[in-house]
């Protein structure tokens, strides 16, 4: 099921007061978002990331385009009783406590008095702040204000979660926690929208992709599709003798990569079987086959690149 | 329950902020004044005075603290909630706001409901008490003075309503503030006694009518004023045009700051 569909999507933005020229934040932006993923969107600055959530959010109009949250239109705030939300650089009212913004968010979200009594607890210990919800939050840390706003954006127990830049400020032992509540939430079959600059993260949480550049999709698809490099594929092996480097060579095509390593561009596992085959045939030990991937960082500065 | 949080979260970030203090410390410090004025030797002889001179003397008394809740109100209304709408459109807080499943008019008509049960509040322990002290003190029980709890609090909405669309259109508190006292205390009072003194140096039509035109357009605060110490006297209201014409103030800037707010990207 489809909880996040748009088709064509554009925005634009007035200049500045004495530039008339209108600033283009989307450009015709078509995606969707399935119902389980955990989907990251990646763009370097200024590329549309936070206009785009803004926009799902009903936070920025669209200028162009449809925009549909579970296979509704957002002109309808209804949805967003099944929203969660975790801004960028988020404030809280600093005059609370912990316990009490969460109070204060869950009922602006619909809940009873009763609900957000009862799940406050349980959320303040999912993001280890239990021992400070009696704390102002003036007196939080960056990272603890982290850890409230991700329990603040699952209060409402939601289907749908955002969280822009949810690890900013975190402890690396803090983001390790954040990954796991993001893929404790995917197990329960929530829908999650990460934005981050962190393209580690990206790639240890997120099963689908969009890199956006200048207000447009320029990739969308899993980790695997986006980082793999085609098909080659890296055979690592015991001493290659001469003659099975020949055949490798004549028959396969084969790329020499070192001594003992090579590189066949195939997409047949038949191909993969028989030169298998070969290697076995001609007594040389596998130690490893590998299909070559691209790290999802080189693999953005590449694409951004090329862009710019 | 989503617009009861949106008030009731007014009222607590005017505790936390000290304007509901500030005003309470206030309003104490004068109900105190009031406590050790009417104990003198020389007011407690007035007890032995005829029934309409002690009703002369608590309607003076009342009348008094007509004017001191104005004051007070107008000060602490520009100064303590000019920052509510400001603060509530601060980038983090308004982007999570407006995720939530609630209008954008709901938000605003919170606000403004919070302000004003914040003022009314504040006015019900200020006049309250004092008409308490007076009543008992003369044995003169005038409840028509707590008649100005409400017009207060309704020339209270009317300022309440300038200060949300500044800071909707600007989001600047202080604006807010200059724009209200340059009103609230030279242009209304002077187009409110135009026929005394603007009409003596403008004499033509054309300037008449624009005189009048502004008159009209604009809120009344002395004359809303006037009203109340009308009503609190017992005496007939010889035209409620203050009334309604500050209404549709209200309701004007009310209207264009939802209007406003909603058409916004944040």
């Amino acid at each position: 099921m489809e909880v996040i569909s748009t088709k064509n999507l554009k925005k634009e933005y007035q200049g500045s007061r004495f530039n008339k020229e209108k600033i283009t934040a989307l450009k015709n932006f078509s995606f969707n978002v399935q119902e389980g993923d955990i989907f990251g969107l990646l763009g370097p600055n200024g590329a549309g990331k936070t206009t785009l959530v803004k926009v799902l959010l009903g936070i920025v109009y669209p200028t162009e385009g449809e925009v549909s949250i579970f296979g509704d239109s957002i002109k309808n705030e209804k949805y967003k009783t099944r929203v969660g939300y975790l801004p960028e650089n988020h404030k809280f009212p600093n005059y609370l406590t912990g316990e009490q913004v969460l109070h204060y968010f869950g009922m602006l979200s619909g809940m009873t008095k009763a609900q957000v009594q009862s799940r406050s607890d349980e959320y303040l210990k999912i993001v280890d702040m239990e021992k400070w919800k009696k704390t102002k939050i003036k007196k939080y840390s960056k990272g603890m204000m982290q850890r409230l706003g991700i329990a603040q954006a699952m209060i409402n127990e939601p289907d749908l979660i955002f969280l822009d830049e949810p690890t900013d400020g975190v402890d690396p032992i803090g983001r390790k926690e954040i990954r796991d509540i993001l893929i404790g939430l995917k197990e329960k079959g929530k829908t999650i929208f990460l934005n981050s600059h962190l393209l580690s993260e990206i790639e240890l949480v997120c099963n689908r992709v969009a890199i956006l550049n200048k207000g447009e999709l320029i990739k969308e698809g899993t980790i695997d599709e986006i980082t793999s490099t085609g098909n080659q594929h890296t055979f690592s092996t015991s001493d290659l003798s001469d003659a099975v480097i020949n055949i490798l060579l004549s028959q396969h095509f084969a790329t020499l990569h070192g001594k003992n390593e090579f590189l066949v561009n195939t997409e047949s596992p038949e191909v993969l079987n028989s030169i298998i085959d070969i290697l076995r045939k001609n007594n040389v030990n596998i130690l490893s086959l590998t299909k070559e991937k691209n790290s999802l960082e080189n693999m953005f500065i590449n694409l951004i690149g090329q862009q710019n | 329950m989503i617009f009861k949080t949106l008030v009731f979260g007014v009222i607590r970030e005017a505790i936390a902020k000290k304007i509901f203090i500030g005003f309470f410390a206030i309003s104490t410090l004068i109900i105190l004044g009031f406590i050790a004025f009417v104990n003198f030797d020389s007011v407690e002889g007035i007890v032995t005075m005829s029934g309409d001179e002690v009703r002369e003397l608590v309607l003076g008394f009342e009348s008094f603290t007509l004017g001191v809740s104005y004051l007070l109100l107008i000060t602490l209304c520009l100064i303590g909630v000019s920052s509510i709408i400001p603060s509530m459109l601060e980038k983090g807080n308004i982007d999570l706001l407006l995720s939530k499943p609630v209008s954008r008019s709901q938000i605003l008509l919170g606000k403004f409901v919070g302000g004003l049960l914040l003022i009314f509040v504040s006015l019900v322990y200020l006049i309250g008490t004092i008409w308490l002290i007076v009543s008992f003190k003369f044995g003169y029980w005038n409840a028509s003075f707590l008649s100005s709890i409400l017009m207060l609090t309704f020339s209270f909405a009317v300022i309440y309503s300038l200060v949300i669309f500044i800071g909707i259109t600007t989001q600047s508190s202080i604006l807010a503030i200059l724009i209200n006292i340059f009103l609230i205390f030279l242009i209304c009072p002077f187009l409110a006694s135009r026929e005394q003194v603007l009409f003596t140096f403008i004499t033509g039509d054309v300037g008449h009518f624009i005189i009048n035109f502004l008159y009209y357009i604009l809120p009344k605060p002395n004359d809303l004023q006037t009203i109340t110490g009308n009503i609190i006297k017992g005496e007939k209201v010889v035209s409620w045009q203050p009334v309604i014409t500050s209404a549709l103030f209200l309701i004007t800037f009310l209207s264009a700051s939802i209007f406003v707010f909603k058409k916004k990207d944040y």
